[in-house]
Order: structure tokens, then sequence, then C-alpha cells
């Protein structure tokens, strides 16, 4: 039993990372914000604490902190001219800002070590205190889309227009999805260099990108679940395809195309609303009756009834 | 005392093509003012130019006595006014309760943080909204539907649904874009009720109708508008017998 | 001096390939984030006509225009067509392209296991002239003719024939269109392969510059066509080919008197200034209100 732990304990650790990642990529995508600098911003995270702790001594724990403290402070810094741009150009800057990162990291030899990467970095992130950060992230986030930040994304998401016709302020909201992706980010980087013991400037680059989105696409960008099961599901695929070996990021890019078409909430986010309308069709049978398309107080008596018999 | 709405002279081309042009309109409190027209006369711009989604060329807009000619359009709706659209936007993978409680948004107290860490502040204002949201439900008699998809509604649910909303912002001026269109009669009767109880609370309504008969029964006054600029106003049934207004409409 | 002549032909290279892609995003509103591919693609194509049938250049860069329309129309089918039909919103486009890209990446990878290819050294005449004291070749001179040539016929295309008018039309308004009667399916169809064959003539072309093709030469690329693009103004043609110069002189010169890497790090830097600061760019009009809807 234990072995059995120990051989997909790693997976388990990688799925966890990649779930702190995914959940940076779903806060951003709830809002309506189309982002895609998670990457980026994980890859300060990890270069922030890996550098502290090899290069000026720090201890893990407090590396680990400032890493992630370093994916807040520029996703806020960033969060003010980002939260004006839509659509499209939100996408290409931060896809612009990814890049950047990655040269800086991979250019900056002083400093990064450049395309070497920076070794030696103690594991300190175990499974139990992955674990943990994980859930009380969950949990955090659970509230933050339950209550009226959440309700405020998704208005914002749906149909901006409604939004600001609403009062709600769309960059206000925009800037903290901003912020919290960028977070949550920092927070996956900083394990991710803590729980390998190297990091290299690639791993931050595009293919970790396009994890973090095929995650929340597959899993579904309007609830937390999503991104979880997304995690959960992109992380293990490797493993399943194994068969496929190096055509695994053919099958990514096409399961990434199918599931944008034919199941454009994800797979979570689809299941959840059919157990929801299930759970509505066995409570409220006798609605039928009451839902009569017309429902206006002065009809005809006679016609109301015999409305009513048709329903049932 | 000053209407609750008034619109002054206001103009808005689009690269010198005037789309609005000169409309001088007065939406006091407490009464259903109607404003008409033909297809394409311009009145949904007039409703952009009100609500802030379209800027002003020229003119003024004043919200009880305040110019608010520039105004962004959050701040108008925090200022209380709201609309309701042509066509219907609701949020269709959320249940009717969760479209409702959307409007509460100008009203909320709760801090951010509160609702960041779901502190109890939060939750009490949750549950606070969500009964406020029933109520309203109770009003419109879908309190049954409270939990179902919004998407999945009758057409007449959706239009209930999305006034519910906008009735959510306790809105001092409200502003009715074709709201009833594609009902029948017995349905636009029913809306036509729940208009006047509304205006009857001291809102200010202006109803855009093209429809001539709905309006000439719930507005106390009218403005015809046609190609962008104001042909008549008054009293419903002047108006309906004025004989520009009858070109208007027959031309058109 | 030299730098800059340099600068000139890359960009305009650079202008083409942005004009491609400019023309996609006029018509169909989507950022093709395939675009690269379809560039690299054209490219393979052309260096395997050379290399394994032994063709001369001037074939290659036909068949290069050819495969780059069929790859870019191919994508359109699989990508792009089925969200249309479902009126999907523009964040499943580009996710489908970002997942075609893939596809495609990969692919070519495997195909070519990864290796850094050249187009043979006698595959262009090496011929050099001295014009005021500069080194002119020949490959420049015929590129940049190729460029100029490939614009006019673009540009009498789009101005002076009926397909033209109809794509100029759609760009404007799908909806209008479709009352005028104007089928958007043939429109959509010849604006990927025109996009498609731009691409992939810019890729045998850039091999040939730069002596080099592999499967990720579209990647930064895009980068720079997303610069030239925001930069010129979104679906303009003139701003697009100025914009186009513009980041090849900035670029070389960089390369020549900085190194590489920053030269990298800057075109992105100016991406990323230039989409906050003036979105709309030089010459393009502003996207109706940025708080028109969505969904």
């Amino acid at each position: 039993m234990m072995n059995f732990f120990f051989t997909y304990q790693s997976l388990f650790d990688h799925i966890l990372v990649y779930a702190l990642l995914a959940m940076s990529q779903y806060v951003v995508l709830r809002a309506g914000v189309f982002s895609l600098g998670t990457a980026g911003f994980a890859a300060l995270g990890a270069y922030g604490a890996a550098l502290l702790i090899t290069k000026s001594g720090w201890p893990p724990a407090a590396a680990i902190v400032a890493g992630t403290l370093l994916g807040t402070v520029s996703s806020a810094l960033l969060a003010l001219p980002l939260s004006r741009l839509r659509g499209v150009f939100q996408a290409v800057a931060t896809l612009a800002l990814v890049q950047i990162v990655l040269s800086a990291t991979q250019n900056w030899v002083s400093l990064t070590n450049g395309a070497l990467g920076v070794n030696g970095i103690p594991k300190v992130a175990s499974t139990g205190i992955l674990l943990t950060v994980v859930v009380v992230v969950v949990l955090l986030l659970v509230a933050m889309g339950r209550y009226s930040v959440g309700r405020a994304m998704d208005v914002i998401r749906e149909d901006e227009t409604v939004a600001v016709s609403l009062g709600i302020s769309v960059p206000y909201y925009h800037r903290i999805a901003f912020i919290v992706s960028g977070t949550l980010a920092g927070l996956g980087g900083a394990p991710q260099a803590t729980s390998s013991y190297a990091i290299t400037p690639n791993e931050f680059g595009f293919s970790m990108l396009v994890a973090a989105l095929t995650m929340v696409v597959l899993g579904g960008r309007t609830t937390v679940w999503g991104a979880l099961v997304g995690a959960v599901i992109l992380t293990s695929l490797p493993e399943l395809f194994r068969v496929f070996a190096d055509y695994r990021n053919v099958v990514q890019g096409i399961l990434l195309m199918l599931v944008i078409v034919y199941l454009p909430r994800g797979v979570a986010d689809t299941l959840l609303g059919l157990l929801r309308d299930r759970r509505l069709r066995r409570a409220a049978p006798l609605a039928a009756v009451v839902v009569a398309p017309a429902a206006a107080p002065a009809k005809d008596p006679v016609r109301a009834n015999f409305e009513a018999r048709a329903h049932l | 005392m000053t209407a609750t709405l008034v619109l002054k002279d206001v103009a808005r081309h689009f690269g010198g093509v005037p789309a609005v042009d000169g409309v001088s309109i007065e939406v006091p409190a407490g009464q259903i003012t109607g404003l008409i027209g033909p297809n394409g006369a311009g009145k949904t711009t007039v409703v952009n130019l009100i609500t802030g989604l379209l800027h002003l060329t020229s003119g003024k807009v004043l919200l009880d006595g305040q110019d608010v000619s520039r105004e962004e359009a959050p701040a108008l709706a925090r200022a209380g006014v709201a609309r309701t659209f042509q066509n219907i936007r609701l949020v269709p993978d959320a249940s009717v309760l969760d479209n409702v409680v959307a409007g509460f948004h100008r009203h909320e107290k709760a801090g951010l943080w509160a609702n960041l860490l779901g502190l109890p502040s939060a939750r009490a204002e949750a549950s606070d909204l969500k009964r406020r949201a029933m109520e309203l439900l109770d009003r419109f008699e879908m309190t049954a539907l409270a939990d179902h998809r919004a998407g999945s509604l009758s057409y007449g649910h959706q239009r209930r649904i999305e006034m519910m909303r906008a009735l959510a912002t306790k809105p001092r001026l409200l502003l009715l874009d074709e709201p009833v269109a594609g009902m029948n009669d017995t349905e636009a009767e029913s809306l036509a009720g729940i208009f006047r109880k509304v205006a009857a609370e001291g809102v200010a309504v202006l109803l855009i109708e093209h429809n001539m008969r709905f309006v000439m029964s719930l507005c106390s006054h009218l403005y015809v508008l046609a190609s962008g600029r104001l042909i008549a106003e008054g009293e419903p049934t002047a108006v309906g017998r004025d004989p520009k207004v009858v070109e208007a409409y027959l031309g058109a | 001096m030299q730098q800059l002549l340099n600068g000139v032909v890359v960009g305009s290279v650079y202008s083409l390939f942005a004009l491609g892609f400019t023309l996609l995003f006029g018509v169909n509103h989507i950022m093709n984030m395939a675009y690269g591919s379809v560039f690299m693609w054209g490219a393979f194509a052309g260096l395997y006509t050379v290399t394994a049938l032994d063709a001369p250049i001037y074939v290659a860069l036909l068949v290069a225009m050819v495969a780059g329309g069929l790859v870019s129309v191919l994508l359109d089918v699989f990508a792009f067509r089925p969200l249309r039909r479902r009126n999907a919103p523009e964040f499943s486009a580009i996710v489908s392209s970002i997942g075609a890209d893939l596809v495609l990446l990969t692919i070519a990878q495997k195909v070519s296991n990864t290796a850094v290819m050249r187009f043979p050294f006698d595959a262009f005449p090496v011929v050099i002239f001295n014009v005021f004291g500069l080194r002119v070749q020949l490959l420049q001179l015929v590129i940049m003719g190729l460029v100029v040539a490939m614009v006019f016929g673009l540009v009498w295309y789009l101005y002076r024939t009926r397909f033209g008018q109809h794509i100029r039309c759609v760009a404007y308004s799908e909806q209008t269109s479709r009352l005028l009667g104007i089928n958007p399916g043939p429109v959509n169809l010849q604006v990927f392969m025109i996009s498609g064959a731009l691409a992939g003539m810019a890729g045998v072309l850039i091999g040939l510059v730069f002596n080099s093709v592999h499967f990720a030469m579209g990647e930064p690329l895009l980068m720079r066509a997303f610069v030239i693009i925001i930069l010129g103004g979104l679906g303009s043609i003139p701003g697009a080919l100025i914009a186009g110069l513009a980041i090849g002189i900035v670029q070389t010169l960089s390369v020549a008197y900085v190194s590489s890497g920053v030269a990298e790090a800057i075109v992105f830097i100016a991406l990323f200034i230039v989409i906050l600061v003036r979105p709309t760019g030089l010459f393009g009009q502003a996207t109706a209100a940025m708080r028109v809807q969505r969904a």
C-alpha cells in the first residue's frame, strides 16, 4: 500500500502544483479577463524563491512566501494598465508578458544562470504542505466565488454591458481577478521550484501557458471545481496516453480544439449544470402546472383548467 | 418640482451624421412617460445616451437637477438609473434568483475582504439579498422558478426576470426599452400593471415602444421620435391624431 | 547604414507576414495563433521542394504558397468553422487556434527531428552588388521586389475585383453582407487561402534570409506580427506595411548593436507598451467602444 503511494507521490505533487496554476488561470477567466499570464507569474514566483534560497541563503519557507509575494506585487503593478484592455488585447499583452519574463530568465545570465537554470534547490515542499496549501486556496476561492465578488465577476464575464448598467465597475473587478491570479501563480511557481530540485527557464514558457489554459478549458472556467478537475485530467493524461509518447502534444492540442467546440463550458461545469437541471426537474414536477407561458392573472378559468390538465 | 430626468437639446452624431438631434424631454417621477416612434427613429440611441453607454455630441442630461451629461455608465447606474434591454440580456446559465440578485449590486455593503474571505458579514448579506430577491419574485409570481436556469425559461418569464433585476437596483429612473416586444396582449397587460405600480411608488418611468396601442393606455405623456428628431409631444390621444405622427408611422 | 538596408529587407518580409495576419483579423475578427505554424509549414514545404525534389527556388516559392494556403484552409475547417457555426465567443477561437498550433508544431517537430535545417547554399545565386558602398545581395533585391509585387497584387485584388469587394464588405459587416446576398463561405475560403499563401512565401524568404528553417521558427514571428499589427492598426494595410518595416529595422539594429537576446526582449517590451498606450495603433480605426457586449 505504501509502495503504491510512493510511486504516485510525485505525480500527486505535480497535480497539486498544477492545480494551483489552474486555479490561477480560472480566476481570471471567470471574471472575463483574458489573461494568459499565469506562466509568467509562476516563473517570477519560482525564480524568486529559488534565487533567494540558493544565492542569498534564505530559509526555504520565507523564500516561498517571498516568491508568492513577487507574484502578487508584479500582478498588482500590471493590473492597473491591463484592466483597461479587453479581450484579444489582454491576451496578447499577457502573452508578451510571459515572453518578457522568459527572455529575462534566459538572458539575464548573471542573475538567473540563463538557460542552465537554477540547481540544487532543497526539496522543501512536501506533499503534506502542498495539499494544505491547495485546500486552503480552494476554500478561499469558493468563498470568493460565492459572494459579491464572484457574482460581479459572473455578470462581467457573461455580458459586460449589463454589468456596467448595474453599476458594476468592470476595471475594478478585472484588477482583483488579475491580482488574485498573479498571487496564485506565484504560489504555484514557488513550490514548483522547491519540489523539483532545479528549474529552467523553458519550464515557464509556452508549454506551461498552454497547460494552464488547457486545464481550465477542459475542466471549466466558472467554478473552482472546473480548475481542479482540469488539473487532474491534464496531469494524468500523459500517464494514460503513454502510448502516444512524443505525440502527447498533438493529443493535447486536439483535445483543446475538441473541448472548446463541443464542450465549451468544460467537463466539470457541464456536469454540474446537468446535475442541477436534473435536481430541479425532480424537485418540482408540479411547477410545470404553474409555469404557463402566459402567466397572467386575468385568465379565462376554463382555459387555465385545460392547460393545467395538459401539463400533468 | 423639476422632473427626475431632463434632456436638453441632446444630440448624437456619428461621424457627421446625426443619429439623434435636438431632443428635449422631461420624465417626471411617479408617471410613465412614453417615447415612441417608428423603427430606426433613434429611440435606443436616446436610451444609450441617457445611460451613459454613448457619449453626447451636444446637449445636456439632468438627473434630479444635476448635470450628468459627462458621467460614465457605471456611475449613472449607481446614481439610480436602471434599464432593461431590447434583446434580453440575462446570464442564461445562472438561476433566476442569481440573475435578480445581481441587481442588488449597488446596494451591497459588506466590504471587499469580507467577501473574499467569506466572513459572517458577507454571508449575512448574501442571505439577506436572497430574501429580498425572493420578495421580488413573489411580486412577479415566479417564486417556484427561483432555482431554474434563466436560459431555459419562456420569453415572457425572461422579460420578467430582466424587470426584476432592474427593479432590484431600486432606481429613481427606469428606462424600459421595448419591454413587451413579441408578447401577446394578455402578457403585455400584466406587465403594464407592474409598470403602473412601479410608477406609483415614485419612480420616473420612460417607456420606449413602437406599439402605439400599448402605450396609449399606459402613458401620461408622449414624445414621438422620427429620424432622430422629436416631431410631436403631448397627451396620448392628441398625439395619436397628429397628422405628422400618422405620416411618420405610415411612411416609415 | 548597411544594417538599415538589412533591416528594411527583413522588415518587408515581416510586413508580408503581418499583412496576411491582419487580413484574417480584419475579415474574421480572430487572432489566429496558429499563423506562425502556417508560415513554418510553408518554409518546410519550400525546403523540401528544393532538397528532395531538387527544384529551383522559384518553384519552391510557389509550392510554399500553395502549402501555406492549404494548411491555412485546413486550419479554418478544423479549428474555426465549427466555432463560427456555433456562434462561439472570440475566446473560443483563440483557444482553438492555440490547440491547432500545438498540433502543427508537434508534427513538424517530429517530421524534422527537431533539427535546424538550411536551404542549400546554391539554392539562390549568391550575387552581390556594390551600391554606394553598401553590399546589396541579389537575394535582398528579389525579396523586396517580391514583397512589393505581392502587396500590389493584394491591393489590386481587394480594390479592383469583385471578389475583393466582397471580402471588404464582409470585413465591414458580415450581417450586412449576407443581406446583400454575399455568401460569406467563399469569402472566408479566399481569405484563409490568401493569408496562408502570404505566410508560406514569407516562410521561404525568411528561411533564406536567416539561413535557418526549424519547427519553431514561426513563434517569434507571430509575436512580431502582433507588434506590427497593433502598432500599425488592426485591419490596416498601410499600417501593417509601415510598422513591419519599422520593426524589421529596429530588430536588425538591436541585434547588430546589442545582442540577439536583448533584441527579443525589446520586441516584446515594445509590444507590451504599444498595447497599453495605443491599442488602436497609428492607422487603425478604433474598435467600437470597449464596452461592447461579447457574448
